[in-house]
């Protein structure tokens, strides 16, 4: 109240002596200010204040960044609105509040730290893993990602699609075709059977590294039915052209899809020197031996460090075939092979492949049916390895003796920090010391 | 469907089976767990003891808190160790679900593919059977056909049916007992899922209570470790106090220490400062009156400096103010001195200048001087070889116009004297005879007719003189010399009485003498074909055509040259006796030593000619007094090198003078002329005129006589003319015609034109 009456006086009192009648106006206008209701503290707002308003209105229109001064821009990206249209704020925008506010707007759980700590590459991956989720042949608008490509392909590292609905049926005579696999060869039903092609959205984004896919259909409940979970052939085949032209990729998982034999082939027959890729899983599928040998194949033709086969059906011919790879491979640092059926024979290849590895670092055989032959060739493997550091047998049948000669194995080793014997049937003993041995040799591995 | 039943048993039992294990997985757990926390309680009463071992060990040495010190570091290992010991059996805990339900599938799988086998075994023996069944009753259907009697064929149809139903029974059962299976196996399905949701709720139990676990025991850990870390504090805190105050007591003693002996020290330098003040007292108390005295001497010592300080002070303002005059003047003297100085140091600087410029000009006018000079010489000398040219061509034009007015003129006097000479003996009939005149000989322009004497005439004139020995020849000789000279006029008298100077005065025998020297010893410049031609002739021939020969070798050729010879050989010799004698005692021997004086001697005579001439003419009379004997042969060879080598010289000197005066003689060239003129003396002349005077009158009659012998010729040839003409008119035809013919009336006989002849 005084400030403004204070300007008054001081604007009044070098005309004072001029006109009298000034001095009664001033006065009457303190006394105006000081009985208007309407009157407020609040100062009419800056002209910049108004401009910046208005490009926050019409920024969608007219979008003006790059041109304001720092703190106006922090004023603006601080007010935007989080659901202007990505073809306007995507290559814009680069202020990490903004694309919080954003993330925070559309899901409710955000990690950032699962997407190299940067909010804009978390909105723009999980957006489009959502599009591709709610994806359905012949029904939605290809466009719909092909718009978003421009959009977000400087953004786009992972992909992460747990979910591919297949198109929807008209007849249910087809389906019923579709039941059996001799009914994909009929056009009509194979056409209308295949998921989203990936192939046009993997190659144009230039620095995707991860992958994770999974053909298959969430929360179905009810409606279920096994043609829902259906990785056709053709889908197979789009997909691995697609890896073939991904030459950043680092990181494959193509998991629970029912990947037999033929389609592993397939994928691995396109991924064979392969510049960056780095680690493969293709756990919970279908593949057998065949695939096996293909996999043994792709470990001597790519830089391939991890590979996870968990959950498939692979036999001790499978088995022998990984075995063959893993003697001559130098690249390879973990191998999982839980939930097959590797048995004693394929065992005993792996062992003895190991014996002249020396770069594999971790090695996960449990439920295998493995027994006491293993554990013996295992025990000249944990004498003679000098790479190994973890070893897993749990839900094998090494039986009491495969124990003991396991513990005089790993008598002299000093590497191995972890062996998973639970029930293994080793007997409580040889568990205890075992334990007490890799206790000793983690002290001396931290040390 | 017992085996239905039995594998529906088989099925169940591993479920229960399947439960079995999973408490006893969870079983250790509970175990590991009690396990563990009776190892924490241990090691917490290990700690408390430890704590208690160090409250007592406290008051101990440093050492042992330094293994304190590795104490709390033990705790934290111990933590570590223990808390990942929690973590490996927690994470055990939590996989252990895993583990199990990875072993329970691997059995469900195991079993899966027994009862597989069993089923496809079973369906297989099903369908062998049932086919067997289904043969038999279709190999009855043959039979039937061939049953013809109806009751037969009702009953092998009623058979044939309730086999039929037999089988289709069997099949149903069979679907039955499959169908039963797949509804347990739903049930199975059903409880899998409940089991696998139990068991994932049993999941996240476990990881929450391990979670919960976990951060119980890190907190607690955490506090263990730092109550360890502040229980070391605390120690080291009372053990650094403890330190701290025994320091400060012992500083407190030391301080005591020094203070007391400081008192005693204080105490002591008292006394001494005591002493020492008596000592002082008296001793002032010395000084005091030696000082007084001494004060009392200085007083008068003071008062007689004062008054020679005056004196010397009056003495001193007189010298100043004199010097102070003087220094003024030398002020003034100096300032002048300056200004003296700056003047001269211009003056200086201008005449140096000018020098400069002066010499500058000099310079450059003696370069153009020296120019000047070069061009001059040059063209003087151009100017003396155009002389010497001109002189050349003007004597030779000379020489040609002379001689062709000499043949004009002497063609002029010989037809002359022809013509007088005609006159005489044609028209006077008289004698003639022709007048010898001197100058009718000479040809070319007047010369002195000595120089054309040769050396070799002179040579020959002199040794024929000496051997007939007649001083008539001499005085002959002289005559002649005199008559030349007289005839020549007064042409160069110096050169005349140069010439005849050595003839005069060297006697005639030793100019033979030393002639005959030279034409013996020097016999080598004589060519020896000449030698050996010489041999048949007589001594004096001989020595004559040697004496030729060496000349020539020794390009002599004229009198003069033959004169200066003598004359060398004459000087040498009275040099030679001049040194002889005067070093005839240092020098005995004379030889190749010689060769310097005759040197000296041939320099004498180029340089100081006339000087030595002087001397010469005077010791002439005792050269010619000496005999000629003193010249040894030997010498004649050095003698001859050295008259060689200045002979040039000479030569060369003479030449240019010769030439240079013989221009110049000119003045009997007009007698010569007139004389050629008068060559027809005036006697004869007059005999001449009047002789031409009665010849012309002989002309003229003889003239008068010719004239008149033409005209008769003319009447001569007119008679016979007239004759002739005469004779025709007769002898013509005419005339006998006529009736007089003129012939007959005129009477006259021609004389013939034979008589006119």
């Amino acid at each position: 109240m005084q400030e403004p009456v204070a300007g008054d006086v001081s604007t009044a009192l070098p005309s004072f002596p001029s006109q009298a009648s000034l001095a009664a106006d001033s006065y009457c206008i303190q006394r105006i200010i000081a009985e208007d209701p309407e009157w407020s503290l609040a100062i009419v707002p800056q002209l910049t204040e108004l401009c910046l308003q208005h490009i926050i209105r019409n920024f969608e229109k007219n979008p003006i960044m790059d041109h304001l001064l720092p703190e106006h821009q922090r004023k603006v990206l601080d007010k935007l609105s989080t659901g202007l249209p990505l073809t306007v704020t995507a290559n814009l925008i680069h202020d990490e509040d903004y694309w919080k506010r954003c993330c925070t707007q559309h899901w409710q759980v955000c990690d950032v730290s699962n997407y190299g700590d940067s909010w804009k590459r978390m909105f723009f991956e999980r957006h489009l893993e959502n599009i591709l989720k709610s994806f359905i042949p012949n029904i939605t608008d290809p466009n719909q990602v092909l718009e978003l490509i421009p959009l977000c392909k400087e953004y786009v590292w992972k992909l992460e699609v747990d979910q591919f609905l297949p198109p929807v049926k008209l007849d249910q005579k087809e389906e019923e075709d579709d039941f059996s696999d001799s009914g994909r060869d009929f056009g009509l039903s194979e056409v209308s059977m295949h998921h989203y092609d990936l192939g046009v959205l993997i190659t144009a984004l230039p620095h995707l590294e991860q992958l994770n896919l999974t053909y298959g259909v969430k929360d179905c409940g009810m409606n279920f039915e096994w043609n829902l979970f259906n990785f056709t052939h053709q889908d197979c085949y789009n997909l691995a052209v697609a890896l073939k032209k991904c030459h950043n990729l680092k990181i494959f998982k193509l998991t629970r899809s029912k990947v037999d034999d033929d389609k592993a082939r397939l994928l691995i027959q396109n991924l064979l020197d392969h510049p960056c890729l780095m680690e493969l899983n293709l756990s919970h599928n279908l593949i057998g031996d065949k695939g096996a040998c293909a996999v043994g194949k792709l470990i001597n033709h790519s830089k391939l460090e991890i590979l996870d086969m968990c959950n498939n059906q692979i036999r001790h011919l499978g088995a022998q075939a990984l075995a063959q790879a893993l003697a001559n491979n130098s690249t390879l640092t973990s191998l999982n092979l839980r939930l097959n059926c590797v048995e004693d024979e394929g065992g005993q290849a792996i062992g003895r492949a190991l014996l002249t590895n020396t770069t594999l670092k971790s090695i996960h055989l449990g439920s295998n049916e493995l027994s006491e032959p293993t554990a013996t060739l295992f025990s000249q493997v944990l004498a003679q390895n000098s790479a190994l550091t973890s070893i897993n047998f749990s839900c094998n049948h090494i039986g009491l003796d495969g124990g003991k000669q396991l513990l005089e194995g790993l008598m002299d080793n000093k590497i191995l920090t972890e062996f998973d014997l639970r029930l293994a049937e080793v007997g409580q003993e040889s568990e205890y010391l075992i334990n007490q041995i890799l206790q000793a040799n983690q002290e001396r591995a931290r040390l | 469907m017992r085996r239905g039943a039995g594998a529906e048993a088989a099925a169940a039992l591993p479920g229960r089976r399947r439960r079995g294990p999973d408490p006893a997985l969870i079983d250790p757990g509970p175990e590991e767990r009690i396990a563990a926390r009776r190892r924490r309680i241990a090691a917490r009463l290990d700690a408390k003891c430890r704590e208690a071992l160090g409250e007592d060990a406290e008051a101990k040495t440093a050492e042992e808190e330094e293994k304190e010190q590795r104490g709390s570091h033990k705790q934290i290992e111990e933590s570590r160790q223990r808390l990942a010991k929690l973590l490996f059996d927690g994470t055990q805990l939590v996989t252990n679900i895993q583990v199990a339900v990875d072993s329970r599938e691997t059995q469900r799988r195991a079993e899966e593919a027994e009862l597989k086998l069993q089923r496809v075994e079973r369906l297989e023996n099903e369908a062998k059977t049932n086919a067997c069944k289904f043969e038999t009753i279709t190999s009855k259907w043959a039979l039937a056909k061939e049953k013809t009697i109806p009751q037969e064929l009702w009953e092998l149809l009623n058979q044939q049916q309730q086999q039929c139903t037999l089988l289709l029974e069997e099949k149903n059962k069979l679907i039955g007992e499959l169908q039963q299976e797949l509804r347990s196996k739903d049930e199975q399905y059903v409880h899998a899922l409940k089991k696998q949701s139990d068991d994932i709720h049993l999941l996240l139990e476990r990881m929450e209570e391990q979670i919960r676990n976990m951060l119980k025991n890190y907190r607690h850990e955490l506090l263990q470790i730092e109550k360890a870390f502040e229980l070391e504090r605390q120690e080291l805190l009372d053990d650094n106090k403890k330190k701290w105050e025994e320091a400060i007591q012992a500083h407190n003693a030391q301080e005591l220490e020094d203070l007391a002996a400081r008192m005693k020290k204080v105490e002591e330098f008292e006394k001494q400062l005591n002493q020492l003040q008596v000592q002082g007292v008296e001793e002032y108390n010395s000084m005091k009156s030696q000082l007084e005295n001494n004060v009392q001497t200085l007083e008068k010592q003071l008062q007689q400096i004062k008054a020679i300080y005056q004196l010397n002070q009056e003495k001193l303002e007189y010298n100043l103010q004199v010097l102070k005059k003087q220094d003024e003047e030398n002020i003034i003297i100096k300032s002048q001195q300056k200004r003296k100085l700056n003047r001269l140091h211009d003056v200086l600087n201008n005449l140096r200048r000018k020098l400069t410029k002066q010499e500058k000009q000099h310079r450059e006018e003696n370069q153009s001087l020296a120019a000047d000079y070069e061009r001059i010489v040059g063209q003087c000398k151009e100017l003396q070889r155009m002389m010497r040219h001109f002189a050349v061509s003007d004597t030779e034009k000379f020489m040609e116009v002379w001689l062709m007015n000499e043949e004009e003129a002497k063609g002029l006097i010989r037809r002359a004297f022809d013509a007088d000479r005609i006159i005489h003996t044609q028209q006077l009939g008289l004698p003639w005879e022709e007048p010898r005149y001197w100058f009718l000989n000479n040809v070319g322009p007047l010369r002195h007719y000595k120089a054309k004497r040769t050396a070799t005439k002179l040579a020959a004139e002199v040794l024929t003189e000496s051997s007939c020995g007649g001083q008539e020849e001499e005085g002959k000789e002289k005559g002649k010399e005199e008559m030349a000279s007289g005839e020549g006029g007064r042409e160069n008298p110096e050169k005349a009485d140069d010439r005849v100077t050595p003839l005069q005065n060297i006697s005639k025998k030793t100019v033979k003498r030393i002639l005959e020297l030279v034409s013996d010893e020097s016999g080598f410049l004589i060519e020896s074909k000449l030698l050996r031609l010489l041999q048949p002739l007589g001594k004096h021939e001989r020595t004559l055509m040697k004496l030729d020969s060496i000349f020539t070798a020794l390009e002599i050729d004229s009198e003069d040259d033959l004169y200066q010879l003598v004359d060398f050989f004459l000087k040498y010799k009275a040099q030679e006796v001049a040194v002889s004698q005067s070093q005839a005692a240092p020098h005995g021997q004379e030889g190749p030593a010689s060769e310097d004086p005759a040197d000296l001697a041939a320099d004498t005579a180029d340089d100081g000619a006339s000087s030595q001439r002087t001397e010469l003419t005077s010791s002439r009379s005792s050269l010619d007094s000496l005999p000629s004997v003193y010249v040894h042969a030997d010498d004649i060879l050095k003698i001859l090198k050295a008259f060689v080598r200045d002979f040039d010289k000479l030569r060369g000197q003479d030449d240019s003078s010769k030439d240079l005066l013989q221009g110049q003689d000119s003045s009997k060239d007009g007698e010569y002329w007139n004389a050629l003129a008068h060559a027809i003396p005036e006697s004869k002349l007059k005999l001449w005129d009047a002789l031409m005077v009665a010849l012309e009158k002989y002309h003229n009659v003889l003239a008068q006589r010719a004239s008149l012998i033409t005209e008769v010729a003319v009447l001569q040839q007119q008679n016979s003319e007239l004759c002739l003409l005469l004779d025709q008119y007769v002898t013509s035809s005419v005339n006998q015609e006529l009736l007089s013919p003129p012939v007959q009336w005129m009477d006259l006989e021609l004389p013939g034109p034979e008589e006119a002849q």
